[in-house]
């Protein structure tokens, strides 16, 4: 399995620079011309804002407040604004002309939208994140039917605010990656969760897994029978058997090479005949960048890799091997 | 006063103590009556599963004739959880060497009615599997707690015993390919 997808990878790497390496460089010329008019732009509100706090600070006789900073703020928002307005069409070339024949390239039958995403209500349904969402986003959403197995995945970024005793809001991530949605090859009832393991990292095995224990928010704790794999996550489920009819020795350790080949913390969750998966990267996938060269070779492997790990999970965790009782 | 509060908080540990074994005994029984539900669905299977095959399987006549009886001996009642335990490590060995055997007979391997079986036992197998690993868990954290300080006292005063683990098959940690057993 690994040899295959190492093939794959050498192959799609060979179409990128075959077929796509063309369209990539006029991008790569479009991004420079982009990068220093945003810098000039940066530049000239950095220099206004500049002048406006230095006159507010040291010009003016008023009782000096926080508000004196206020032009720095507003030249800091009317930079993004004017930058993503101004790198809206290089994007939409990037994504047109790069991610989408590349998606085609690993799967005919997969659809790309640009600017839909995993619906809430599946990131929801997953229960791996339990903090009530204020603000849900994303974009980049793969989807379509492989080997019989529904998938579908996109960037996601799911938010929530609080406010401090001044009344002001600010917001804070609850996750933000990659989020994966498919068909899962056995039929069950409960749920059944499997979450990176922090107690047990921190606080060794003993008292890490009685600290798992005491956690009131989650399920029972189900105690996995592979040590590696109960080093590296934690189970919690509704059904002591059932979680271990799911996570078959086989399956543990699928998800452990899947873990450590996408080297970012792995959240899975089974729940109504479905599994979710959540990589979590921290930023925006799938997007150009815009003061680094395009031409980047681990920038161009990681796109690549990164969509055919989403696309992977049917094979390495082996979803298309339906049981009967699911045919 | 103070002699009170010492006796409230002795009571109060050795009712946590006292909970906390209960529970963990309790735990072991449940998760038994599970395995016991998906075990008595394969010897279900068996009766069936002889008689359709024993016609063409000449050479394993024995075979068929000792899980009959391990059949019958385990459907008794009143038999112990440890002897199911042992005789359930000897049905699933023996249909494994029924299933291998099954390859050398070309007219049971096209056979409708015994490849349905075989799905059916292969389903079976998984649920097995999943619920002796869960027992073995219980049994594991059941034992861990008599033979720990301070419960050991309270197990020991409460007859508590070690409970025996299901001996799991090297074949079960292996990647069952299904593709691979139905292939024709």
């Amino acid at each position: 399995m690994a040899i295959g997808r190492r093939k794959r990878l050498s192959k799609l790497t060979d179409y990128f620079y075959n077929e796509l390496h063309g369209d990539l460089k006029k991008l790569e010329v479009q991004r420079k011309e982009l990068a220093s008019s945003v810098l000039y732009v940066g530049l000239v509100i950095a220099f206004f804002a500049s002048l406006l706090t230095y006159a507010l600070l040291f010009k003016s006789t008023h009782a000096h407040s926080e508000a004196d900073f206020l032009p720095l703020l507003a030249g800091g928002g009317l930079f993004f604004f004017i930058k993503k307005h101004m790198s809206s069409s290089y994007a939409y070339g990037f994504k047109e002309k790069i991610i989408r024949p590349l998606i085609k390239e690993i799967d005919e039958a997969l659809q790309y939208h640009k600017s839909h995403h995993v619906s809430q209500s599946y990131f929801e349904r997953s229960r791996l994140f339990r903090k009530e969402i204020d603000r849900y986003s994303g974009n980049d959403l793969v989807r379509g039917e492989i080997e019989g197995v529904k998938l579908q995945f996109s960037d996601v970024h799911a938010q929530y605010r609080s406010r401090n005793s001044k009344g002001n809001s600010s917001w804070h991530t609850i996750f933000q990656g990659l989020f994966i949605v498919a068909d899962f090859n056995k039929h069950f009832k409960g749920r059944t969760a499997v979450f990176p393991d922090r107690a047990e990292k921190v606080f060794g095995r003993l008292i890490g897994s009685w600290l798992q224990k005491q956690n009131m928010q989650r399920e029972e704790l189900i105690k996995m029978d592979d040590p590696e794999f109960e080093k590296h996550f934690v189970v919690y489920g509704s059904d002591q058997i059932e979680s271990r009819y799911i996570l078959t020795h086989a399956m543990m350790k699928r998800l452990l090479d899947y873990k450590k080949r996408s080297k970012v913390p792995l959240y899975v969750s089974f729940s109504a005949s479905q599994i979710y998966l959540a990589l979590e990267h921290k930023k925006d996938l799938f997007e150009p960048t815009l003061f680094t060269s395009l031409l980047d070779y681990a920038l161009i492997k990681e796109y690549i890799s990164t969509l055919q790990l989403a696309v992977g999970i049917i094979d390495e965790l082996k979803l298309n091997e339906r049981l009967w009782s699911k045919e | 006063m103070t002699v009170w509060i010492v006796l409230g908080v002795l009571a109060f540990v050795l009712m946590l103590m006292y909970n906390t074994l209960i529970s963990h005994k309790n735990q072991v029984e449940n998760i038994f009556a599970s395995v016991d539900t998906v075990l008595k669905k394969r010897y279900d299977l068996i009766p069936n599963l002889v008689a359709s095959v024993q016609q063409y399987m000449s050479h394993e006549k024995e075979l068929l004739e000792k899980i009959t009886q391990w059949r019958s001996l385990a459907m008794k009642p009143g038999v112990s959880d440890e002897q199911k335990i042992s005789l359930d490590k000897q049905v699933t060995g023996a249909l494994g060497s029924i299933m291998v055997a099954v390859e050398n007979y070309p007219d049971l391997k096209a056979n409708e009615n015994v490849m349905h079986l075989q799905r059916t036992l292969l389903e079976l197998e998984e649920q097995i599997s999943a619920a002796r690993r869960a027992y073995n868990q219980a049994v594991t954290d059941y034992n861990n707690i008599i033979e720990m300080f301070p419960t050991n006292f309270m197990a020991n005063l409460m007859r508590y015993s070690r409970k025996a683990v299901f001996e799991t098959a090297e074949h079960e940690r292996k990647t069952v390919d299904v593709k691979v057993l139905f292939k024709s």
